[in-house]
C-alpha cells in the first residue's frame, strides 16, 4: 500500500493515539514513535506498529506517532486508518487487517 | 436464557472508553457505528470497533454493534468488519419493515460464508425508530431465526410522531406494541436509553415503568446507569426465597417422574417454573434488590 | 449526552455572533483576538462556549478555555479537533506561539519547543522530526573549512547589489550557503525569484544554493502578529527566527558568518540588521555566537543597489534605471512576464 497524501488519525486523549502519516520520496518506511510510556513499553507499541505496517504492505512513508497510552488493538485500528487515509484506500480487504 | 438488562452504548469512535468499558460488566455492550460518530471518523470508527471486538477482554462479554443504516455509504463496510471480527449481535437501525431485516440477513449470510464463520452464528437485533416500525413490529420480531431482540428509539421515533419527549406517555402505544411483538416471537424487548445522566431520580422511575411493563433491560450511555438498572432488576429476598421453593418442587417432581409439580398443595405449571428460573438467574446475576 | 462537549469550526468574521463570544472567551483568558484567523475550533457545552483555537494558515494561534473547564482532556480533544481541521485546509505541519510557561502543556498535545525567548515567547511545532529531520538534510550539505558563510535572501526580485553582496560574501570565506526565503508572500514567486538566484550566481565558486524552509524568514518564525498589539515590538519580533539560525541551521551546516547588505531603504530590513547583531552574537544561547558581516552596498550613479528600489522604479515605468540595476537574466525575466508597465 502506498501512502500518496498526508494524513492524520486518532486523537491526543488518554489511553489513544494520534498518527500522522505523511509520503515520502525514498523507499523507506521512517518511523517515529513518542509516547508517555515510552520507558516500560516502547519496544512493545514499536513491534505492533511495525507488525501493522508490514500487514499493510507500507514500505515508503513517514511516520509519526503520539502514544497517550493506548491498548494494542487501538494502536492497530489508528495505525491502519491513518494508512488507508493516507493511500486514499476505498476498497478494504478485512482478512489483511485482523 | 441470556440475561439482557443493561446495553451500554460507547461511541466507536472513542479509543479511551472501547479500552476500557468492559470492566463495568453490563450484560451486553454496544458499539456504536451510527449516530455518535461524526462522518470524518466513519472509517476509523469501524476499524477500532474491529479490533475491539478481536481484543480478548471483550470474550466474555455479549458485543452488538449497531451499523450505520444499509441505505447510506457506510452500513456495508461496518457490516463486513463487524461479522468478520466476530461481533455477537448487529444491530440495524431505522427498522422499518420485515424486508429491511431480510436485506442484512442475505449480506450477514455471504459474509459468514466468505470468512468462513458458521452460518446462522451472528444475531440480529432491530431497532424501531418510527411509526411504520411500531406498527410492522411484529413482522419485524418474526422476521428471522437470528433475531434475539428488538429495541424501541425514541429520539427519531417521537419526531415522527410529531411529539417530543416527555413523561413517557408519547412512547406508550410503542412500548406495548413492541413489547408485545417480542414476546409473541419469544425474544427480547430493550427500551429507550434515558438521556439525562445526572437525573437518577427520573431514570429510576422510568426503569420502574419499563420492568413493570415487561421489558428485558434498556440501552444505556452512561456507565453510572448500569448498576441502578440491575438493582432495579433485581428479585426481593421473598421473590428468591419463592423462586427456590419452585424449583426445589420441580426438581422433587422430575426425579420422582411425577407429571404434576406440587407446593404446598398447590399445582404449578411451566410458566411459573420459567418465571422462577428467570428471578434466580437475575439474583444470581446482581444479589437481591437493595 | 448531556455532559458532552461538542466540538465544530467555525469562520470568526463570517459568523459575527460568534466572533464576538470569541473575543470574550479570549479575553477571559488575558488573550488578544487575532483578525488574521480564518477558522476556529470551538467547543461548546450546552449553549455555552467553553474552548476555541484559531488556525491562521498553519499556525496555531488563541488556544483558550473557559475558567472552570480547565483540565487536560478538555484541552487535548480541542487540539486533536485542531489537528484534524488544519489538515483538511491542507497543514500536517503546524505551528504555535506561546508563553514559555505553557510550553509543557502543549508537549502533552505533541508539540514540541523549537525556540524562546525568555519571558515572552516560544516557537513549538508538531513534530518531533520537523526541525531534526530539516537540518539531518542540511547536513548532508556541509563542506569543509574554517570560515564558512551565509547569506539568506528574498531577492524580490535578484538585483546586481545581490550578486555583489554573494560575490563578496564567496570570496571571503571557504565556502558559501546562499538561501532563498520561501514563503510565497512576495510579488516575484518563490520559483521565479529561486531561478532570478540561481542564474545569478551560476559563476560565482565556492557556494551552495538552497532552497528556503518554514524555519527561515517565515510566517512562522516572524511572529510579528503577535506582539504588535501588545507593544512588544522590540527585540522579540526577529527574536525567534534568528535564535533558529543560530542553534539549528548554522551548527548543521558549520556556518561561522553571516553577510548581510546594509539597508539603507527599508525599515523593516534595517531592523532585521541591527537585531541580528544581537541575537546571532550578543545573547545568551547554549549555540556558538554567528559572526554577523554587514557588507555596504554596492551603488549606483551614487545610489545603493536594492530590490525595493527596483520594485518601484517597476512601477513607475521607469525601466531605463532598472536596466541598470539587475543582471541580464533578470531584465530578461522583468520584460517578458508584463512587469513593465
Amino acid at each position: 500500500m502506498k501512502i500518496v497524501k498526508e494524513a492524520v488519525a486518532g486523537t491526543l486523549e488518554s489511553s489513544d493515539l494520534l498518527v500522522k502519516v505523511a509520503p515520502l520520496a525514498d523507499d523507506k518506511v521512517d518511523l517515529v514513535i513518542e509516547s508517555e510510556v515510552m520507558r516500560q513499553f516502547g519496544a512493545q507499541i514499536r513491534k505492533v506498529v511495525e507488525e501493522t505496517l508490514r500487514q499493510l504492505g507500507v514500505r515508503s512513508g513517514q511516520i509519526v506517532i503520539e502514544d497517550k497510552g493506548a491498548l494494542d488493538c487501538a494502536i492497530r485500528a489508528r495505525v491502519q486508518t491513518a494508512v488507508l487515509r493516507g493511500a486514499e484506500c476505498k476498497e478494504m480487504n478485512w482478512s489483511a487487517l485482523s | 436464557m441470556k440475561l439482557r438488562r443493561s446495553m451500554l452504548f460507547l461511541p466507536g469512535a472513542n479509543a479511551a472508553m472501547l479500552s476500557t468499558a468492559f470492566v463495568y460488566k453490563p450484560d451486553s455492550i454496544m458499539f456504536d457505528l451510527e449516530d455518535a460518530v461524526s462522518l470524518r471518523e466513519k472509517d476509523a470508527a469501524r476499524l477500532l470497533v474491529f479490533h475491539a471486538l478481536q481484543n480478548p477482554a471483550y470474550a466474555d462479554i455479549e458485543t452488538v454493534v449497531r451499523i450505520n443504516p444499509l441505505n447510506t455509504p457506510f452500513g456495508l463496510q461496518d457490516l463486513e468488519a463487524v461479522v468478520r471480527a466476530g461481533v455477537d449481535i448487529v444491530r440495524l437501525p431505522k427498522t422499518d419493515s420485515a424486508a429491511d431485516v431480510h436485506e442484512l440477513e442475505s449480506h450477514v449470510e455471504r459474509i459468514e460464508r466468505e470468512c468462513g464463520r458458521e452460518v446462522g452464528s451472528t444475531k440480529l437485533m432491530a431497532a424501531i425508530e418510527s411509526a411504520s416500525g411500531v406498527v410492522n413490529a411484529l413482522s419485524i420480531a418474526t422476521s428471522s431465526c437470528r433475531m434475539i431482540g428488538i429495541a424501541l428509539a425514541g429520539f427519531d421515533y417521537v419526531m415522527d410522531m410529531q411529539t417530543e419527549r416527555g413523561d413517557g406517555t408519547e412512547l406508550f402505544y410503542a412500548r406495548c406494541a413492541v413489547l408485545h411483538a417480542a414476546r409473541v416471537a419469544k425474544i427480547d424487548a430493550f427500551d429507550v436509553v434515558y438521556s439525562d445522566v445526572n437525573d437518577e431520580e427520573g431514570f429510576l422511575k422510568e426503569v420502574e415503568l419499563i420492568r413493570r411493563l415487561g421489558f428485558n433491560g434498556k440501552s444505556l450511555i452512561n456507565p453510572r446507569q448500569i448498576e441502578l438498572l440491575h438493582n432495579a432488576y433485581a428479585p426481593s429476598e421473598d421473590d428468591v426465597d419463592y423462586a427456590q421453593r419452585v424449583i426445589a418442587a420441580a426438581d422433587k417432581a422430575e426425579k420422582e417422574g411425577l407429571g404434576v409439580i406440587a407446593l404446598n398443595g398447590k399445582m404449578i405449571d411451566a410458566p411459573i417454573v420459567d418465571h422462577a428460573k428467570r428471578v434466580l438467574q437475575k439474583a444470581q446475576a446482581s444479589g437481591v434488590r437493595k | 449526552m448531556s455532559d458532552e462537549i461538542v466540538f465544530y469550526t467555525t469562520d470568526p468574521h463570517a459568523n459575527v455572533a460568534e466572533g464576538a463570544e470569541i473575543r470574550q472567551l479570549l479575553a477571559q483568558c488575558d488573550l488578544d483576538f487575532e483578525e488574521s484567523i480564518g477558522q476556529f475550533v470551538l467547543g461548546r457545552h450546552g449553549r455555552s462556549l467553553v474552548a476555541c483555537a484559531g488556525l491562521d494558515g498553519n499556525i496555531v494561534k488563541c488556544v483558550a478555555t473557559a475558567p472552570g473547564y480547565r483540565g487536560e482532556s478538555l484541552s487535548l480533544k480541542l487540539m486533536s479537533e485542531v489537528i484534524h481541521l488544519a489538515l483538511e485546509c491542507g497543514h500536517l505541519h503546524l505551528f504555535l506561539y506561546t508563553h514559555p510557561k505553557n510550553v509543557s502543556f502543549f508537549e502533552g498535545c505533541g508539540f514540541y519547543e523549537l525556540a524562546e525567548v525568555p519571558g515572552y515567547v516560544s516557537l513549538m511545532e508538531n513534530t518531533p522530526v520537523g526541525i531534526k529531520g530539516y537540518c539531518g538534510r542540511l547536513q548532508k550539505k556541509r563542506e569543509p573549512g574554517a570560515k564558512i558563510g551565509c547569506i539568506v535572501m528574498n531577492a524580490n526580485p535578484f538585483t546586481l547589489g545581490h550578486q555583489y553582496l554573494v560575490r563578496l560574501a564567496a570570496s571571503q570565506c571557504d565556502w558559501l550557503h546562499l538561501f532563498v526565503v520561501r514563503e510565497d508572500v512576495s510579488r516575484f514567486s518563490y520559483r521565479d525569484r529561486f531561478a532570478l538566484v540561481q542564474s545569478g550566481v551560476a559563476d560565482i565558486p565556492g557556494l551552495t544554493l538552497h532552497h528556503g524552509s518554514e524555519y527561515m524568514v517565515s510566517r512562522a518564525t516572524f511572529p510579528d502578529y503577535f506582539f504588535k498589539e501588545k507593544g512588544i515590538v522590540g527585540d522579540c519580533c526577529t527574536a525567534i527566527d534568528l535564535l533558529l539560525f543560530r542553534e539549528y541551521i548554522a551548527p548543521a551546516l558549520g556556518i561561522t558568518h553571516r553577510f548581510v547588505g546594509t539597508e539603507p531603504f527599508c525599515a523593516t530590513t534595517r531592523k532585521y540588521n541591527n537585531d541580528m547583531k544581537h541575537w546571532l552574537q550578543a545573547a545568551d544561547s547554549d549555540a556558538v555566537p554567528v559572526t554577523v558581516v554587514e557588507v555596504p552596498r554596492t551603488a549606483c550613479a551614487g545610489v545603493p543597489i536594492s530590490a525595493s528600489e527596483v520594485r518601484r522604479l517597476l512601477r513607475a515605468g521607469d525601466m531605463a534605471h532598472v536596466e541598470s540595476l539587475v543582471p541580464r537574466n533578470t531584465l530578461n525575466y522583468l520584460t517578458h512576464n508584463d512587469y513593465v508597465t
